[in-house]
């Protein structure tokens, strides 16, 4: 009985992003007063189209669906709009959403292709610690991804300043101080995630297996990521860092956490494969 | 009823005319007392610098005579008032009316009418006319609901489209470029340095955006302290604004110098040791006064006045080509507005009001009609529909007879009747549906 909406959700989804992007497209790039009006009722369907998807799956295979890559595709995507949406409500700045949404639009496009259906889930994942692991990694993510977005906008902004180009990116992004500030704050909150992630991920593992290597690549992969965005956090409060440096650093940890997260988890072996 | 517009703008006219009929609010007062009094039974005059127009209701009587006449007329009043002793060319002067003149007022208040695109001071003019002509007593009802349209369709082109976005001077675009930079200009300080003119107003803007701290500096100080006085700040040596590059955000310079003055190597130096902060610098010195190289520094922002006057050329196109949605909003808009015009008009509410009583009459037989034989049936119909006959007659015959009764008075009498007995919801359902 269940299994038909979560099948067409999946199938819906994708579609549902596409068609929200499109209009904040619409928004952005042509001014179109109704995809203006439009665009944020959208993405709240959209937004609670996913988390209905999420609580149907979980009540239909009776687990979280964090058990694969394609199922933490899914949830990341979500988190990702969901952030944006919370970012949206807050700061009032609307212009930004056709870059952001491209993200959840990819991972849950690429989740909805391949995600497969796991009724048996080892008994390892059956943790609270691993749960709560998992849901600060996974913000943490999102908030790499955003502050990312925000820093390739930044990027772009600045060198329209640069070489006086005056046009619809110029017009439309909000300053690059504001743009600065969004991507500082999203790295803070990415940052204490992954810390906290790293820490009940830790206190989980030595509980959980006897002999685990330290040395495995995703804890290195992490621990890799963590540094990057330490030192650039770091450099930004003692050194002053700004501005367009701290903003490709920004984009170069979340590839990094992009890294960790995808190539690892599929070509290198290691505990962190649970499935 | 005959509504027109009589002026002369920046297209019709020369500097010379328009300076001539300009008319202060005291003089707009005279102008539309005297109107009203001599020839119109409603009138506003909106007077600005680039245009003085008179918009106005002819009376009964008035509509019958010669529209040449009745201009000569008007624009004697407005030597009068002027006190202009030579007569005024009369090829300058526009006459439109009706339907012409209140496209023209809504168009003007949406600054597609305006010298600069897209102005934003003359809703502000506008609202000033209406004001003085309200508190004159030359505003009746026709110019009341004008003047309420009139603000509805500016508002409208304001948010509905970007006609009034983007600078349009060389000294906001200034502005426009450093709120693209920084989220607060109220957490940042700005070094002005030369008193040039457009430097002194790019800082005016700034102050009135509520910059942190103003320092200016110039080789005459007493001029750097005429600026620093209504603004605000501090005043520094000439010799000495090197220093101040490490510590404020915005630069302005405007400086006469035949060579440049700040060097892209002194401008490394300065981003070094203030840790790359952003730096905006506006050179609007001719020669430049910064080398043009400096642009290449991270973290500075440098713009010269043809930056400018690109930020000001691109926002101008943009304007333009917002006019078209700005017609359709004043069409909308004059749509609606002739909508209510046409619902003032004697035979329609005559109409609307036999229509009423008829709905109400035909509702509340049709309630009782099963109580009643066949025979009574038909009597009663005769019998509701002569009493609502009878009950209209008076009304009616007084509606129509309105003979001598000023413009305003009967624009009056039929919004009364209206209010009374609720046409006005029919008339606004009528424009909903279309």
């Amino acid at each position: 009985m269940m299994r038909t909406p979560v099948d067409i959700l999946n199938s819906a989804l994708p579609f549902l992003y596409f068609i929200t992007i499109w209009v904040y497209a619409q928004a952005f790039f042509a001014d179109f007063p109704p995809a203006k009006k439009l665009k944020t009722p959208l993405l709240i369907i959209a937004l609670t189209g996913h988390l209905t998807y999420i609580v149907l799956r979980t009540i239909l295979f009776a687990h979280p669906p964090i058990t694969t890559i394609f199922e933490i595709m899914s949830i990341i995507a979500f988190s990702i709009t969901a952030t944006y949406c919370w970012i949206e409500q807050r700061t009032g700045i609307k212009n930004t959403g056709f870059f952001i949404l491209l993200l959840p639009f990819t991972f849950q496009a690429v989740s909805s292709l391949f995600i497969q259906d796991l009724s048996e889930v080892r008994p390892v994942l059956k943790s609270n610690l691993l749960g709560l692991h998992v849901t600060s990694a996974m913000l943490g993510f999102s908030a790499f991804a955003i502050a990312a977005v925000y820093g390739t906008l930044y990027l772009m902004l600045y060198h329209n300043l640069k070489v006086g180009r005056f046009g619809i990116i110029y017009q439309r992004l909000p300053n690059l101080e504001k743009l600065e500030n969004m991507a500082t704050f999203a790295n803070i909150s990415g940052f204490g995630f992954l810390t906290l992630a790293i820490v009940i991920g830790l206190i989980w593992l030595s509980k959980t297996f006897e002999n685990v290597s330290y040395f495995d690549p995703k804890l290195v992969g992490t621990f890799f990521v963590w540094l990057v965005y330490g030192i650039g956090l770091t450099a930004k409060g003692i050194v002053g860092l700004q501005g367009r440096k701290i903003m490709i650093l920004s984009i170069v940890g979340f590839l990094t956490s992009f890294f960790s997260l995808t190539i690892i988890n599929i070509y290198f072996s290691g505990f962190h494969r649970f499935f | 009823m005959k509504f027109f517009a009589l002026g002369i703008n920046h297209r019709t006219a020369p500097l010379e005319l328009r300076e001539t009929l300009w008319l202060s609010a005291a003089e707009v007062q005279q102008a539309v007392s005297l109107l009203k009094t001599e020839l119109l039974s409603e009138c506003a005059i909106v007077s600005t610098c680039n245009r003085t127009e008179v918009y106005g209701l002819l009376d009964g009587i008035a509509t019958q005579r010669d529209q040449e006449e009745l201009i000569q007329e008007m624009l004697a009043v407005l030597r009068k008032t002027k006190a202009v002793s030579h007569s005024i060319g009369r090829s300058h002067f526009y006459f439109l009316a009706s339907c012409a003149a209140t496209r023209h007022l809504f168009k003007v208040a949406t600054g597609i009418d305006s010298m600069v695109l897209g102005d934003v001071q003359i809703l502000s003019q506008i609202k000033e006319a209406f004001q003085i002509a309200s508190s004159s007593n030359t505003l009746g009802p026709f110019l009341h609901r004008l003047m309420q349209s009139t603000y509805h369709v500016a508002k409208r082109a304001r948010t509905e489209t970007a006609i009034a976005e983007g600078a349009v001077s060389v000294s906001y675009a200034a502005v426009e470029l450093v709120s693209k930079i920084f989220a607060d200009v109220s957490s940042k300080s700005a070094l002005l340095i030369g008193a040039g003119e457009t430097g002194e107003l790019t800082a005016k803007h700034l102050a009135a955006r509520g910059i942190g701290h103003l320092v200016v500096t110039n080789r005459t100080r007493s001029k750097a302290e005429d600026i620093v006085a209504p603004l605000g700040g501090t005043v520094v040596e000439f010799d000495a604004f090197r220093e101040q590059l490490e510590l404020v955000d915005i630069v302005i310079s405007s400086v006469t110098s035949p060579e440049h003055i700040l060097t892209t190597h002194e401008l490394q130096t300065v981003m070094k040791n203030r840790s790359h902060r952003p730096l905006v610098m506006i050179d609007l010195g001719v020669p430049r006064n910064v080398e043009p190289k400096a642009k290449t520094v991270e973290n500075l922002f440098l713009y010269d006045v043809d930056s400018l006057q690109d930020v000001v050329d691109q926002n101008l196109q943009r304007r333009k080509a917002e006019i078209p949605r700005v017609n359709a909003i004043v069409i909308e808009e004059l749509r609606e507005f002739s909508s209510w015009l046409k619902s003032l008009e004697i035979v329609p509410t005559i109409n609307d009001l036999r229509a009423h009583f008829e709905l109400i009459r035909s509702e509340e037989v049709a309630k009782h009609i099963n109580r009643f034989t066949e025979h009574d049936r038909e009597l009663m119909e005769l019998v509701s529909k002569r009493i609502i006959n009878k009950l209209l007659h008076n009304a009616t015959v007084e509606l129509k007879n309105n003979h001598g009764v000023r413009e305003s008075d009967k624009i009056q009498m039929l919004q009364v009747v209206r209010r009374l007995f609720g046409l006005e919801k029919s008339n606004e359902q009528d424009v909903g549906k279309r």
